[in-house]
């Protein structure tokens, strides 16, 4: 094996049906073309031939991936990134922060790929290059916070550990004689980090997430149920071989400079995105305000609720970092709260998406018997059991292990249907949902967890949730209701107000993902300057590190990719191909795993959200609708001028061979892509 | 220092930037010579490195003397380099638990800066926290910056007043480096360090984590190189991880009393304390 520098220079293959490890090694020429990360896992998806149709989410062969990029192990705002084939039978893609990035670095891997199914429940011992199966037994059924405490407390390194030798005699005999040695040897550090799943990937719930830390996740796209059907429970890593660079003092130096920019940085400082909520929820008209019925309160003093400082004084208790991040966005916080079942709960913040998705999204902000067009009358115990109901939600989902993006669209549409009186309580096993009735929610939610009755199908996410009830109650209108693009929740930014264009959910490389950048470009319908930011995200995720701290990275990220892995020829616009590679390998990754013959139909246009044409009922944009209420335009004008602009056929966004050949993936994606021209 | 002396000195390190002798022969000599650690260290550095071995040194029958008082620092040897800040002694680390949110900066700059002094082929181009005599640890919601916190035995009581650590070593090889004496910005001032020449390292011996972990903290690490102990040295009275923390008042160097138990207890116990504390009773995982 070559030597290189900011790589490890191997992947870890775990095959759980043979129970055996072996090493991958990913040629440079590979590694150029798609770094690490997300990109990298999308490539071995091809590779190994996940992306064939054959291969079901929950096949055996299906392989889980955890990935990370060249500057992983000593680089600010490191990220992890898991790639596989989701529940919901598209591409899964998701990032979380943390420290387990770097440990799997020291440990000496680029990342760990798992194929095959255990027949009993099992965890990864990642100790350097030795990984070891482990009989989880005795984690199976625990939460994610619970289990991570356990592994975390399992693991030593070599140099950590040692049987007793000291003696009386090592001590002074008035010593020896008070307190002689116990006899336990040394091993009571802890500096491992661990990937866990809760109930919710045991049962294979669609929307399962990885959990780290307790409250950081590989949100979104169901990692966690994958994991949960090849029986891992988790992952913990102790690594202690350090990183080698081709220039370290280069490395060291640009790290300083982005460290002292986020230092000065009190936007992300102050709360992190919990900061943000009343700054431009009454601003943006754009937040999910019980299933986006509302996009703001018609009494802006509701979101004091939601308000950082509030939130703050309230419950927040600690700020952590990922590693060398001066950023420190997440804050742990604890719930007080009148009712018991939700007191004393330990979670993070709130963040944005969680205040809007199970907050706002679930009517937890207004009182009971008020609706978001009244005048907010509440006490500051009011808003404080309001906040409490939000972090509650967001403690189940965590602990879980679940995505409240998608949970929160689930319950929020759940909770549509009974206010309609689409569907009865009855319909949902006697549970009868109410707006801001945290323990009905509380109780769907227990049932989806377990997949018990009407939980089992709840557990496979919104759009199979709603029809279900299509079906059931033959009645088709219940299909208006999810609200998510490509059949997965939408996150808390709408489309009808200032956020976002609607054309962003539509294009963007992972269903519904809010963060997948060149905003900008759609608002102003200018497509390659949209293309251009979206492909310098992919290339973000590759590397792997975080989009809040991207700003303080701007011109120093490929001199970071130079010091770390002696590319000098590595430039700026070899960022952006990655991104270009990445995006056509998705959308041919979801057009061939469904087999969509006509793409649009089945897939761009199958579950759009009906609700992007109503009228907004209040706020700065009151009476917007996404393209003027024009699904045409959306779909039949922009999306075919945004493929153009790919270099996608415009009738089916299908990259065509030139492009793939320009991209240099010819070879492993056009005999795909023909197919479906 | 003797002419004599300085001469032989003299003659030790050219030795030693010829590569003749390893720098454990030169600490050797030099301590032979009557020359306390710090003193040799500082003298030893002034040389080039010579690649580390592997290779343990043999059990020696009897412990050489613990140097206590050691004559004065050379004065003709090549001074180190002045430090930027005013070394300060009888200084201590402390830390808020609740400010500090555990981003590694501190362990990154001590880890570089003790691997460039000790490893510096290997530090050419390698980073690794392994070096790094602060290491902080995260339990779930809780961080705490687990290093060495200079705890001692109590005299009428125990029968002695070195720190465990030292008292248990073999080697006598946990000093204490005085004022005047050590290299600048790494040891000295009247702090501790481990001789590198003389300690056994973990697959040899390993005591003074051992006693450290039954009864006090977790101060003591292993470097993943040649496994030999290394402790905190508060890098002479300038310590490198207070100048890079970025978190106000999260890691401070204060002069405060201690009295052998001051941040005496395991990680682990103090996580648990400090998850109590942040958390309460309703705590719940």
């Amino acid at each position: 094996m070559a030597e290189m520098t900011g790589y490890a220079g191997k992947i870890a293959r775990v095959d759980l049906s043979k129970g055996t490890v072996t090493t991958v090694e990913t040629p440079v020429e590979v590694l150029k073309k798609f770094l690490g990360g997300s990109a990298l896992g999308v490539y071995y998806l091809y590779k190994e031939g996940v992306v064939d149709p054959s291969v079901k989410p929950f096949d055996a062969a299906n392989m889980l991936q955890f990935m990370i990029g060249p500057m992983n192990g000593f680089a600010p705002n490191a990220r992890s990134v898991t790639v596989t084939k989701s529940a919901y039978n598209f591409i899964s893609i998701a990032t979380s922060g943390g420290r387990a990035a770097a440990e799997l670095k020291f440990a000496g891997w680029d990342g760990i790929q798992i194929v095959g199914k255990s027949s009993k429940p099992v965890y990864l011992e990642v100790i350097n290059d030795k990984i070891t199966i482990k009989d989880a037994a005795h984690l199976w059924g625990k939460g994610a916070q619970e289990t991570e405490k356990l592994l975390l407390d399992s693991i030593v390194a070599p140099l950590e550990f040692r049987e007793s030798i000291v003696t009386d005699a090592d001590m002074t005999p008035e010593w020896a004689a008070i307190r002689p040695p116990g006899g336990k040897g040394c091993g009571a550090k802890r500096l491992g980090a661990a990937w866990v799943i809760g109930q919710g990937g045991e049962n294979r719930v669609w929307y399962a997430n990885v959990i780290t830390e307790g409250a950081r996740a590989h949100g979104r796209y169901g990692p966690g149920a994958i994991m949960g059907d090849k029986k891992l429970k988790g992952i913990v890593i102790r690594g202690t071989q350090g990183q080698k660079f081709a220039d370290k003092a280069k490395f060291l130096q640009l790290t300083k400079e982005i460290q002292a920019s986020e230092a000065k940085d009190y936007f992300w400082r102050s709360y992190g995105t919990a900061g943000i909520g009343a700054n431009t929820a009454n601003i943006e008209d754009s937040y999910p305000i019980r299933n986006w019925q509302w996009d703001a309160w018609a009494d802006p003093d509701a979101i004091k609720t939601l308000e950082g400082p509030f939130m703050d004084f309230t419950s927040f208790v600690h700020r952590m970092s990922c590693p060398n991040c001066h950023l420190h966005c997440m804050y742990t916080s604890q719930v007080t709260s009148a009712d018991p079942l939700m007191d004393g709960a330990i979670t993070d913040m709130p963040d944005w998406e969680a205040m809007g998705m199970v907050g706002g999204n679930l009517g937890f902000v207004e009182l009971p018997g008020t609706s978001p067009n009244d005048t907010y009358k509440g006490t500051q115990a009011d808003r404080a059991e309001g906040l409490a109901k939000t972090q509650f939600t967001t403690f189940r989902h965590d602990d879980y292990g679940m995505d409240y993006i998608e949970g929160g669209t689930l319950l929020a549409l759940v909770a549509e249907l009974r206010q309609r009186n689409l569907i009865s309580a009855a319909d949902l096993d006697g549970v009868d949902v109410k707006w801001g009735d945290v323990h009905s929610f509380d109780a769907l939610l227990t049932k989806i967890v377990h997949r018990e009755g009407i939980g089992d199908v709840l557990a496979n996410g919104t759009w199979e949730t709603a029809k279900y009830f299509a079906k059931k109650k033959g009645n088709d209108k219940i299909l208006d209701y999810p609200v998510g693009q490509h059949r997965y929740g939408q996150p808390a930014h709408d489309v009808r107000g200032f956020d976002k264009n609607a054309l962003e959910y539509v294009t963007v490389g992972r269903p519904s993902e809010h963060t997948g950048g060149g905003g900008a470009g759609f608002g102003k319908a200018d497509y390659p300057a949209a293309i251009a930011g979206q492909n310098v995200k992919c290339s973000q995720d590759s590397l792997v590190y975080c989009i809040f701290a991207a700003g303080h990275w701007g011109g120093r990220t490929t001199g970071m990719v130079q010091a770390a892995t002696g590319w000098s020829d590595f430039v700026e616009a070899d960022l952006a191909k990655v991104g270009a590679r990445q995006y056509a390998m998705n959308r041919l990754f979801d057009i061939h795993t469904q087999q969509l013959k006509d793409p649009k139909k089945d897939w761009d246009m199958v579950s759009y959200p009906k609700r992007w044409f109503e009228a907004l009922p209040t706020g700065s944009a009151k009476g917007k609708r996404a393209y003027d209420g024009d699904v045409n335009k959306l779909f039949n004008e922009a999306l075919p001028a945004y493929w153009k602009a790919r270099g996608w056929s415009e009738d089916k966004g299908i990259p065509s061979t030139d492009k793939l050949k320009e991209l240099g993936i010819d070879d492993i994606a056009e005999s795909i892509a023909k197919t479906y021209r | 220092m003797t002419e004599r002396l300085k001469e032989r000195i003299t003659d030790l390190q050219g030795q030693l930037r010829d590569g003749k002798i390893g720098r454990r022969d030169f600490l050797r000599y030099a301590s032979l010579l009557g020359l306390s650690v710090g003193a040799a260290e500082a003298l030893a550095a002034c040389a080039p490195k010579a690649t580390p071995t592997t290779a343990p040194p043999a059990q020696p029958t009897t412990a050489p003397a613990k140097p206590t008082t050691a004559p004065a620092a050379p004065t003709t040897a090549p001074p180190p380099a002045a430090p930027a800040k005013e070394p300060k002694k009888g200084h201590m680390l402390m830390f808020d638990p609740i400010a500090c949110t555990g981003c590694l900066t501190c362990a990154v700059v001590c880890a570089d800066k003790y691997a460039t002094e000790y490893f510096p082929d290997y530090a050419k181009s390698n980073l690794n926290l392994e070096f790094s005599r602060i290491r902080p640890m995260r339990w779930q919601y809780v961080d705490y910056p687990n290093m060495c916190w200079y705890c001692h035995l109590i005299k009428w009581a125990e029968g002695s007043d070195l720190a465990p650590c030292a008292k248990v070593c073999p080697q006598n090889s946990i000093v204490v480096v005085p004022e005047g004496e050590g290299k600048a910005e790494f040891t000295g001032m009247g702090y501790m360090t481990v001789d590198r020449a003389t300690c056994l390292g973990l697959e040899a011996c390993g005591r003074c984590l051992e006693i450290c972990e039954d009864q006090f903290g977790s101060g003591i690490s292993f470097d993943p190189i040649e496994k030999k102990a290394q402790m905190c040295s508060r890098c002479g009275g300038v310590p490198a991880c207070v100048d890079a923390c970025p978190e106000p008042l999260a890691l401070q160097f204060v002069p405060v009393g201690r009295d052998g138990r001051f941040y005496s207890q395991t990680p682990s116990e103090y996580a648990r304390s400090l998850y109590y504390k942040m958390y309460g009773e309703r705590g719940r995982v």
